[in-house]
Order: structure tokens, then sequence, then C-alpha cells
């Protein structure tokens, strides 16, 4: 693949994408949060168009405009995100993108017979519960991950590609499934491969391609390379390059807002830290490692077991509105889902948790304006008028309004889960300042931001996620592209 | 605001349009005599629907089609337990509210805790409704209304209005109230709106939406009194016609089936467009299987019509 590039409106996820893979080789593609890589892999696997560039395959130029043709070609993808039916069995799911037929009808037998065959790298290590009749949706994660694997494997393909495969294996889960690549690439397949352990990727990993700004920067041998290298062009040289301060001086901590012992969730795995009242603590790491998955835990959205301390005293989080009377404020960046009460007003969207925390059952709407003028004005947000609909907004504005909610009371820990998702750079630094100016007044603020350049800038300290666990905790001048990539790719 | 306003003043403009028709058609049609009987007729039908419009507002494609279920069970077990005497009314109106509420909650359980989607589960709960009232009238009317309560419904008592059109228009004063300036209230339109984004914001989805159902229960259960008042005895399935005829009144008056936005003061406008122009089709001589084909169509296409231009469907 040469030259390939693809913009989402105004942004570019991939502007000069370049990767030649060879037969019986395992290529590892390695890059920083929002560099391209995944762009790459979709545009190979025909789930995303690409603007331009060209693919070659066994020297002729092939086009893939859809998953359909790139499994023509003998491409085959492993979704991180499962793409497993929870109703049908885990045979019906290893074959369902060819379900073998007899007379037009599924041919039961076949289907277990082959997927069965196709599974049998795997059976031994798939453990208790394991049926090739079992429903998906029964099977422990680790397991739903090995159906997935086998699913990728399904068929005739001689390219996969694998992206985070081996999240939720556990030691022996991810040799068996090594072994079954080595196997591949011994018959001559290519396999692709990004993954968020940098041991992980010297253990297996053939050639090593680095991407950094939707740019290839390197490709070589992993033999004749070294971790501290591979992480230095994922960096690149102008990592204080951009439009973020320095990251802040750390103010004098103030006391223990926030404590964790130990918490574990579906996602998570024993995690503990300490929140401190005036502090922005950052959460970092890839993408998806459990930093989205531990806010919405303290915000009572997921079951957890270990313990959550706030001001020193237990405290049990089942439900939002429990953590809301706790004091927790939660601001998601996927505003249309999580965010705006679509269709209502800018006033009907500042004043519920007022109205909640309040327990006021009477809508006194007089009072209410002016109080909510008053924080809506706390970050200059513009609107035409408080009853007019939310929907009539930019969506920075619309953050703005949603932020409010929280200004009206006391709230004493913020949990940001990507708070500046889609907004213009400009209101972003608007909302770093009022986050910054929210702690100095004492509030504890977790922040996770999906652009490492923003969590470094606006951190008193960042801990660094992979796979659910905390991995590293960055202080002081510790808090550099340099560490935060690092660390990323550091297994606990 | 004037999106809002607009549905309301189409169906006003149109219930007028009926009315001079009417009169050009059959002379009398619109007598102060015949629009009072109308007004009742509307009044029963807006009572219904003001219990339809709060679920359907709720969003997460709310709807109650128990409620023509509920209608008569309440008027039966009202029938009986006053049995024609003005004593028995009070005891009567508590058992067909606790009916009602019951039925309601039920409806609202199963929604909110089971997930089960709400055509299902009302419908549902109208098929057990149904089968409790052939087994418990065994095919015989029974219960007769007391002359208090049939006096209510449709003698001229203050202001030379019957007293079901000032409880018609205490309750749409009490809707205005209770959507506009209540939490309560608030919280609907915000369920209806993004549920997921509401129940992050405080809001306690589950008992609020349960709670539409209930008072969706007891409305139907009030219309069933009535609508026992109005006619004496309780006969067989008297609720049935309202199923539909509460959608329809709901919808014309502006309230989306999608949920979130809308009013009852639309509705009520909404009834009496509907019970207009059923008056009309009466007078033109088409029969009530007529009537249904009518009504059927006529809420199809409406929701093709706003559907296109305000996003009626959701």
């Amino acid at each position: 693949m040469t030259d390939m590039h693809k913009a989402y409106g105004a942004t570019k996820a991939l502007t000069s994408g370049r990767i030649e893979l060879f037969p019986g080789e395992l290529h590892v593609i390695m890059g920083a949060n929002g560099s391209g890589k995944s762009t790459l892999c979709k545009i190979l696997a025909g789930s995303v168009k690409p603007d331009g560039g060209t693919i070659t395959l066994d020297g002729r130029p092939v086009d893939i405009p859809d998953p359909k043709a790139a499994r023509e070609l003998g491409v085959s993808i492993f979704y991180q995100e499962l793409s497993l039916s929870k109703n049908r069995t885990v045979a019906e799911n290893i074959l369902a993108r060819d379900l073998p037929t007899r007379a037009g009808l599924v041919d039961r037998k076949a289907v277990m017979a082959q997927a069965a065959q196709v599974f049998a790298p795997f059976r031994d290590v798939a453990s208790d519960g394991f049926s090739m009749a079992a429903r998906v949706g029964d099977l422990r994660p680790d397991q739903r991950q090995l159906v997935e694997i086998a699913k990728t494997f399904a068929g005739n393909a001689d390219i996969f590609i694998f992206d985070e495969p081996t999240s939720a294996l556990d030691r022996a889960q991810t040799e068996a499934f090594f072994k079954e690549l080595d196997r591949r690439k011994a018959a001559g397949a290519v396999i692709v491969f990004i993954s968020h352990r940098m041991e992980e990727v010297f253990e297996i990993g053939d050639r090593v391609t680095v991407i950094r700004d939707g740019e290839t920067v390197s490709s070589a041998p992993l033999a004749e390379t070294t971790r501290d290298r591979i992480v230095a062009e994922m960096v690149g040289g102008d990592s204080g390059a951009s439009v973020f301060a320095d990251p802040p001086e750390a103010p004098a901590p103030g006391k223990v807002r926030l404590e964790l012992r130990g918490v574990s969730s579906r996602r998570l795995r024993d995690v503990s830290l300490s929140l401190h009242a005036g502090e922005v603590l950052g959460l970092g790491g890839l993408h998806g490692q459990g930093q989205s998955d531990l806010l919405r835990a303290l915000f009572g959205l997921e079951q957890t077991t270990g313990e959550v301390m706030l001001d020193g005293a237990p405290i049990a989080l089942p439900s939002p509105r429990r953590a809301i009377r706790g004091g927790f404020g939660y601001i998601s960046g996927d505003r249309q889902t999580d965010g705006a009460i679509s269709g209502r007003s800018i006033f009907e969207n500042v004043v519920p948790i007022h109205l909640f925390k309040s327990r006021q059952h009477i809508l006194r709407r007089g009072t209410l304006t002016a109080e909510v003028d008053r924080v809506l004005q706390i970050l200059a947000t513009r609107h035409g008028g408080t009853g007019l609909p939310i929907s009539s907004l930019s969506g920075g504005n619309q953050q703005k309004v949603i932020i409010s909610r929280w200004l009206m009371d006391e709230t004493q820990v913020l949990l940001l889960d990507d708070p500046t998702k889609g907004i213009d750079l400009k209101t972003k630094l608007e909302l770093f300042a009022l986050i910054r100016s929210l702690a100095d007044k004492g509030l504890a603020i977790l922040l996770y931001t999906s652009e490492d350049a923003e969590l470094l800038a606006n951190s008193d300290r960042i801990l660094v996620f992979n796979n659910g666990r905390i991995v590293r905790e960055l202080a002081g001048d510790d808090r550099t592209r340099l560490m935060l990539t690092s660390a990323a790719f550091e297994a606990a | 605001m004037s999106g809002a306003l607009k549905p309301i003043l189409i169906a006003a403009g149109l219930v007028v349009l009926l009315m001079i028709a009417g009169e050009m058609v059959s002379p009398g049609f619109a007598s102060p005599e015949q629009i009072l009987r109308l007004s009742i007729v509307a009044a029963l039908l807006g009572i219904v629907a003001a219990g339809q419009n709060l679920v359907i507002l709720g969003g997460r494609e709310g709807i109650d089609l128990s409620v023509g279920g509920v209608i008569s069970l309440a008027a039966l077990v009202a029938g009986n337990v006053m049995s024609g005497s003005d004593a028995g009314l009070f005891p009567a109106i508590l058992a067909c509210i606790a009916v009602g509420s019951l039925i309601g909650l039920l409806n609202g359980l199963g929604v909110t805790l089971l997930r089960i989607p709400p055509l299902v589960m009302t419908l549902g709960m109208l098929g057990v409704v149904q089968g409790l009232l052939v087994v418990a009238r065994n095919g015989i009317p029974s219960g007769r209304a007391a002359p208090m309560l049939s006096d209510f419904v449709s003698q001229p008592q203050w202001l030379g209005l019957p007293g079901i059109l000032w409880l018609w228009l205490l309750i749409g004063l009490a809707m205005a109230g209770l959507l506009n300036r209540t939490v309560f209230g608030q919280r609907i339109f915000s369920i209806g709106a993004n549920e997921g984004a509401a129940r992050l914001a405080g809001v306690p989805t589950r008992v609020t939406r349960t709670l539409l159902y209930v008072l969706s229960g007891v409305f139907s259960a009030i219309a069933g009194l009535c609508i026992l008042g109005y006619s004496g005895s309780s006969f067989a399935n008297v609720g049935g016609q309202y199923m539909l005829a509460s959608i329809i009144a709901v919808v014309l008056g502006g309230t989306p089936l999608s949920g979130g936005r809308g009013g009852y003061t639309g509705t009520m406008i909404g009834a009496l467009l509907l019970v207009v122009l059923q008056g009309l089709l009466t007078t033109l001589s088409i029969d009530e299987s007529g009537r249904q084909i009518i009504f059927g169509s006529a809420l199809i296409v409406l929701l093709l019509f706003y559907g296109r231009s305000s996003g009626l469907r959701g």
C-alpha cells in the first residue's frame, strides 16, 4: 500500500500511509493515539474507503471498495469491538461469513464439524463451559475473544489483520494464539498486528512499521530496531510543538478527596488511586484501555468490586443518582447520546442536576432563569436565549451548556470523559481554562482525553492505563510525550 | 413557540370548517344543543387522551393500547359498586381509580423493569382485561349509574354547562401546570427526548416512566366512570373505540409519536376535531365500520404528512 490517505471532514486521519507486506511475515504496526494505524488497517479490510493511494496485491493494483471485496482478495480482519451475535452459537459465529449449506438450508452438522476444526488450536485453552453449541452471549470475555479470533481464521484468507487481539486473553490462551500465528505464517500467510504491549511485539513480530500523524515514518525488521527507537519514532522530534502549554506546575496537593482501592469491573483490573482536592489527574494510554470505564464506573454506570472512598468514607455507587448525590459530576464527549437532552431548550438542559439536588417539585422558571444565565456566563456561552433548543447551538456551545449543569450547585469530583471531542480549538482552550479554575477552587478532577497533547498540557499527574490496569504514574518532568507513549505500551 | 402552536391552530381551524360544513349539509348540526352534545363526547375522549398523551410524551415508543380495556373494566366495576345509588358513588370512584392505577402500574413495571416494548405490554394487558370482562360479565350487561353521575355528565349544571366539561377544563389546566410548571413535567419531556442523557442528568427514568402508565390507567378509569354516567349502564366493550381515537387525538394535537415534545392543549383540540368529524360522518350516515376505516387511514395519512415536515415519527 503506498501513499494512502483519508480525511474525516477537516481531520486528516491518514496523510501518507505506506506499508509493504511479505508472505510468511508477522508485520507489526505501531503508532500513538490518532496516528492513523487503525485507519490504514480498515482501508485494507475494505471498511473504510480511502481518499487516494494505491494498493498492489501480488504485483497487480487492486481496488477494495467494501469488506466483501476484501474477503474475496483473501483479507480477513479481527474486530476489536467484537462483531459476534450474542444469540447465535459459537459454531455459527465462527462460520458466520460463509455458513455451509445443503440444498439451500444451513447444514447444521457441517457447521459444527467445520467450526470445531477451525477452533481446534484453541480447544484446550478455552476452559470450562465452552462448546461449539454454546450461545456466545453466555461466554466469558476471554472465550468470546477466542471465538472472534477463530472467526478471523475461518475461510481461505491469507492476509490476517489483528487489532489488539489479546486484550482479554490469559497467558496460555495468548500462547495458543501465537502458536497458531506461527503455523499460518509458515503456510505463507501475512499477519498484520496492532498491539498495545511492547514486549509482545518483540516476542512475535518480524517487521515493524511505525506511523506518526498519518504518515509512515519507518519500516524495519524488529531484529534491527529497539524499543527506545520505536518509541522515539512514534513521538517524533517535535514533541513540544502543540498549541497547548507545557504541563502545569503541580499545585500544593490538597487533602485526599477520592481514593480507590483495588477497583475491578468487566474492563478494569485492580485500579487503585488517590485524587486530591484541587488536582487534575489525567488518565492516559492508548484508547480504550479502561479510562472511560473507570469514569463511568465512578458515576454508577458500571458494576465494580473494590473500595471507593470519598473524603475518607466508603461510598457505594450503584447508580448515577447516588453518584450525583455523593458529589460526583460526569461529562461525556458523546454529546448526542450522553449529554444533550436533544430537542429541549437550553434552560431545560442546564437545570436537571440542580432540580434533583435541591429536591424541588415546582419549577420556578423566574428564579431558575437568573441562575441559568449566571452559569452560562461563566463559560461565555453564546446563545440566542435560554428558551431556544439546545440543537440550535454549535457543538462547542452545546458542551458548555452541558458543563454548566454541574456549576449550579457544588460538585466535589468532576469526571471528564473525553469532554472536548469534536470541539473547535478555541472552545477547547476555554474549557481547559475553566477546568483549571475549577480545580483551583478545590474541585478534584479526573480527566480522560483522546488527545495526548491535551492530556499532557492539562494534567497535574497522569496515570497510564494498559488493558484495564494502571501501569505507570507520570508526574513532574516525566510528563512528556516520550514518556507517555513509552508507558502506554508497557505491560503491568 | 410558533412551531408548537401551528398544529393546534390547524386543528382548531379544521374544527370550525367542519362545523360550517356540517351546518350546510344538515341544518342544526351547529346548534347550541348539538355543540354541547359533541363537547361532552369530546370530553370523554379528551380524558382518555390525557393519559395517552403522557405516555407518548415519555418516548421510547410509549403508547397505551390498554385504555379501552381499562375504560370497560372501570365502567363495569363502578356500575356494580354504585348500582344506581348516589350513596355508592364515592366508593365507586375510589374503586375505579384503584383498578386504573393497578393496571397502569403493571403496564409501567412491564415496560421499565422487564423492558417489554410498550406496544406488546399494553396490547397483552388489553387481552387480559378483555378476558376478565368476559368472565365477569358472563355476557350480560350489569351495573347502573347513580343519578348524580348521570346528571354530572349530561345535565347542564354550572353556568349552563355539565360538570364533565368543567372536569375536562380542570384536567386541561392541571395537565398544562404539570407539564410546564413542575419538575415531574420537566422529567417527562427529558426522558422522551433522550432517556440516556436524562439518566446521566439525575432523572429517575424508571420511576417517571412507570408513573406515566399509572396516570394513563387512572385517566382511563375516570373516563370509564364518566362513560358509565353517559350511557346509564355498562355494556360490553364500551371502551373499545377509544384506543385508536385517543392516539389520533394526541397526534392531531401536535405531540409526535416519538415523544419528547408537545402538550395537552393541542390534544384537547385534537379530541374536539375527531368528535366533530365523527358527528359529521354520522350525519352523512356512514356507519361505525366506515368511520373506523376513515380514522385508521386518517392516522396513517397524518403520520405521513406531519412526519415529512417535522419529524413526527422521530
